[in-house]
């Protein structure tokens, strides 16, 4: 079987393979009977299209349907490519947030967690992250693929790491049901956790979500804490907008590196914020298994570079393919660093809502 | 420093280590729709963060503040701030929120008079069986002191008319640190006021402006130890069980013209109660109650009102409001609609008078109806609108509550009693005197202070302490 698998699907961490030829390969191999996975080679009888002859471009990925909706219930087995054989390395399976009514579902085989975890490993050496350090996380873990991945980054990089858990799912529904006082509580709750765990450990990288990290900017102590220990700040899970990420570089962990990382468990890991610019958080894809594109809802069509549009996530590697994926992500598309395929986003923000315009009586 | 022909000027929130500019920025339109401003909305995290420096800053003495809150007045009205002439600042506010500039100016002699009383107005809302410093020599046989209830007051404020920014000066003189959040439909009035009192000495850690959007607003509320916050009946319900939170809804103002009453005697203040101010205030008549026949009452008020020039806000002779057409549509269709079975005596063809620049006045209305309790009677609306209903003593005084100001003509002395008794009415004026006069001293919806401070017991022997009697 390992003879099927075509090298440009496999190439090491760091040489980039040619973007027509990785596509032709992985729609080979996810579309030919002998590799790929139960789901894609059902799911394919019902395309109008063959994918192992009309998409032959990354922007051929748009013919696909997009199919995250069908993860919510598909066999996650179904989900894992045939030409890995009968006893697949698979590290785990990972949930979506769980916002809208059942969690979409994804299995981590483990040369994709491998692959992306030294990708991750190369940027942050290249931006002096302490090495052999003591991280904390204060993220979700259990059924969400960052915890998993957290561990593999501060392993690869020769640290351990310490975790505070959360439940985000909670967190929404709490909100959503305007219990605010409730999530609130919770917050506190985890960062008074992660209190200890800054007061007695020497923790040199911190990771967690913008809300918590601003929670944890209302204690002094804390923020002291941070400035005093912790070298670099990984962010991730939510959105930051860009003034509290100036607030944050600037005032409240000014000599500490403060990163973001745009996640989302249907790429099976996440983008990393662009070294260097001051005045917009750009986050930049680990092409070409993770391709985005940024488009007008209304039209479908490209927006200009520059203009703010809906991001599109690719996600395909030889461990899977869940292309055309519309994400409820709002982002300015930005050029691509050299080499790579697809657009950067930058300042990424939830799809807003406006509030109507009724007659309200009353003169205030 | 006004806009010019180049953009629209920034205007900055105002942080504890100053002026302060952010990315996310809402445009403030003038009545034409043209961009006036660009408001720096600050996030969460800065939100935070000044609420904890306010928290910080000890509270200034009673007579550097005194003096503070009485130079920053002046300046505020008459002087140039932040770069600002008083008349530059006056143009703008009329052009952003439609207020006839002569309503403008008064609104702004008026905070001044009430910066200079200020110290007065917080006075004469101390009970009498309180003491203010705990060196007054009553403490040593027992007394009450009058204490702050918290160190940070917070304000959602109106941007309505910039008098209501009167009000949070005396949260100031009583000590506490402010964060004012304005309201982005006129946020020109609380920027100037605080960089008057900054310019002034207030300190930049006391008194901070913080306009945010609304998924920030309640964090300044939960942030603050005091609010207070003005809206319409939505923010009076979500906030009717935060006793930390006090609101202002709508004045739903009244006039009551007792049995033998002379309507023509009454009409000049009934008017005045009904159209000054541009009939913006909570403070204006809403509705006219009549212990008689309404009709004459409603045609005399309708020929009155009819006479009202329409003008632009920035004209010196303009009394009437304007906003853009399509705001003052919405709103014309929103009183078409709901004027049920009353006779419209003035404004049945519509209120709106287009200016031709895409701004329009709203012209007044008068609408009779045939019973005291017509729900309509409580339906404020932002320009000189007023329902003129018939009541009878058998009506009860039902129909006269819910009442930020009672104007009443007339009455016996068991209806007055009735009606000083009653919670719901705020303010009681007899006789000759419209609903919209104010003075600073007299509570207007109680006195804020009464919610600001409370009576702490205090007594000290003669051997307390290793101070000297003071």
């Amino acid at each position: 079987m390992t003879l099927l698998i075509d090298p440009v699907l496999d190439l090491p961490t760091g040489r980039v393979p040619d973007p027509e030829e990785f596509i032709a390969a992985a729609m080979r191999w996810h579309f030919s009977p002998e590799t790929g996975s139960p789901y894609w080679l059902e799911r394919a009888r019902t395309l109008d299209f063959d994918p192992r002859r009309d998409v032959r471009t990354f922007a051929d990925l748009r013919l696909f349907p997009n199919v995250v909706n069908e993860l919510r219930n598909v066999p996650v087995r179904d989900l894992v490519p045939r030409g890995y054989g009968t006893s697949p390395h698979i590290v785990g399976v990972y949930e979506s947030g769980g916002t809208t009514g059942a969690p979409k579902r994804v299995p981590l085989l483990a040369d994709w967690a491998d692959r992306f975890v030294s990708w991750c490993a190369g940027y942050m050496d290249e931006r002096g992250h302490p090495r052999g350090a003591h991280w904390l996380a204060v993220i979700p873990t259990g059924p969400h693929i960052w915890g998993e991945m957290v561990a593999r980054q501060a392993r690869h990089r020769g640290g351990f790491v310490s975790y505070v858990d959360l439940d985000p799912r909670w967190v929404k529904k709490c909100l959503a049901e305007g219990r605010t006082e409730e999530a609130e509580r919770y917050a506190a709750h985890v960062i008074a956790q992660a209190e200890f765990v800054l007061d007695d450990q020497d923790i040199g990288v911190l990771v967690t979500t913008p809300p918590l990290l601003e929670r944890l900017a209302r204690s002094e102590r804390l923020v002291e804490l941070v400035n005093d220990k912790v070298r670099a700040i990984i962010w991730g899970g939510a959105h930051m907008d860009p003034d509290t990420r100036d607030l944050l570089r600037t005032e409240v962990f000014p000599g500490v590196q403060l990163f973001g990382q745009y996640g989302s468990t249907m790429i099976l890991g996440g983008m990393v914020e662009r070294e260097g610019i001051d005045d917009a958080c750009v986050f930049d894809p680990f092409t070409p298994y993770v391709t985005f594109s940024v488009i007008d809802p209304e039209s479908g069509k490209e927006v200009a570079h520059g203009e703010r549009g809906q991001v599109v996530m690719n996600f395909v590697s030889k461990s899977g393919l869940l292309p055309n994926n519309l994400e409820r992500d709002l982002a300015t598309r930005i050029a691509p660093l050299p080499g790579q395929i697809g657009d950067s986003v930058a300042d990424v923000s939830p799809v807003p809502s406006f509030d109507n315009e009724a007659v309200i009586e009353g003169v205030y | 420093m006004e806009a010019g022909h180049g953009g629209p000027i920034p205007l900055d929130a105002l942080g504890p280590r100053g002026p302060h500019r952010t990315r996310n920025r809402q445009t403030v339109p003038d009545v034409t729709g043209r961009p006036v401003t660009e408001l720096s909305l600050v996030p969460r995290l800065f939100v935070q963060r000044s609420l904890a420096a306010l928290r910080k800053a000890p509270p200034l003495d009673a007579d550097e503040l005194s003096a503070v809150l009485a130079r920053a007045g002046e300046a505020f009205a008459t002087g140039t701030v932040g770069g600002v002439p008083a008349d530059a600042y006056r143009h703008r506010v009329s052009r952003v929120t439609g207020l006839p500039v002569s309503v403008v100016h008064k609104a702004t002699e008026h905070i001044a008079h009430c910066a200079r009383e200020v110290f007065h107005t917080v006075e004469c809302a101390r009970p009498r069986g309180t003491v203010s410093h705990w060196q007054d020599p009553l403490t040593r046989r027992g007394t009450g002191i009058w204490t702050r209830r918290g160190d940070v007051f917070a304000v959602h404020a109106a941007g309505n008319h910039p008098g209501v920014h009167a009000l949070w000066l005396e949260a100031l003189a009583l000590g506490y640190r402010t964060a004012v959040r304005p309201s982005s439909r006129e946020p020109f009035t609380p920027q100037r006021l605080v960089t008057a009192l900054r310019e002034s000495g207030i300190g930049d850690d006391r008194l901070v402006l913080l306009p945010t959007d609304h998924t920030v607003a309640d964090d300044i509320i939960s942030g603050a130890d005091l609010s207070l916050v003005y809206g319409g009946d939505p923010v009076v319900t979500k906030y009717r069980s935060d006793p930390t939170v006090l609101t202002q809804g709508p004045g739903r103002s009244k006039i009551l013209l007792c049995a033998g009453e002379d309507p023509a005697a009454a009409l000049e203040t009934i008017v005045a109660s009904v159209s000054e101010e541009a009939g913006t205030a909570c403070v204006n008549t809403t509705a006219v109650l009549v212990d008689g026949d309404p009709a004459p009452v409603a045609e005399a008020l309708a020929e009155r009102l009819a006479a009202l020039p329409s003008l632009p806000p920035e004209d010196d002779k303009a009394v009437l409001p304007v906003h853009p057409v399509a705001g003052a549509r919405a709103l014309e269709k929103h009183l078409l609609e709901h004027t049920g079975g009353g006779t419209v005596r003035l404004g049945g063809d519509g209120i709106v008078e287009e200016l031709g620049d895409g701004s329009a006045v709203l012209r007044p209305a008068v609408i009779q109806l045939d019973r005291a309790d017509a729900p309509q009677a409580g339906m404020e609306l932002p320009f000189p609108c007023v329902w003129v209903a018939p009541w009878a003593p058998a009506d009860g005084i039902a129909p006269l509550t819910n009442t930020l100001v009672l104007t009443v003509f007339g009455g016996d002395e068991a209806l007055i009693e009735r009606l000083i008794a009653e919670p719901s009415i705020r303010n009681i004026h007899l006789g000759d005197r419209p609903t919209h006069w104010m003075a600073p001293g007299v509570p207007h919806d109680g006195h804020l202070a009464e919610f600001l401070m409370r009576s702490k017991g205090i007594v000290r022997s003669a051997t307390a302490g290793p101070w000297r009697e003071g």
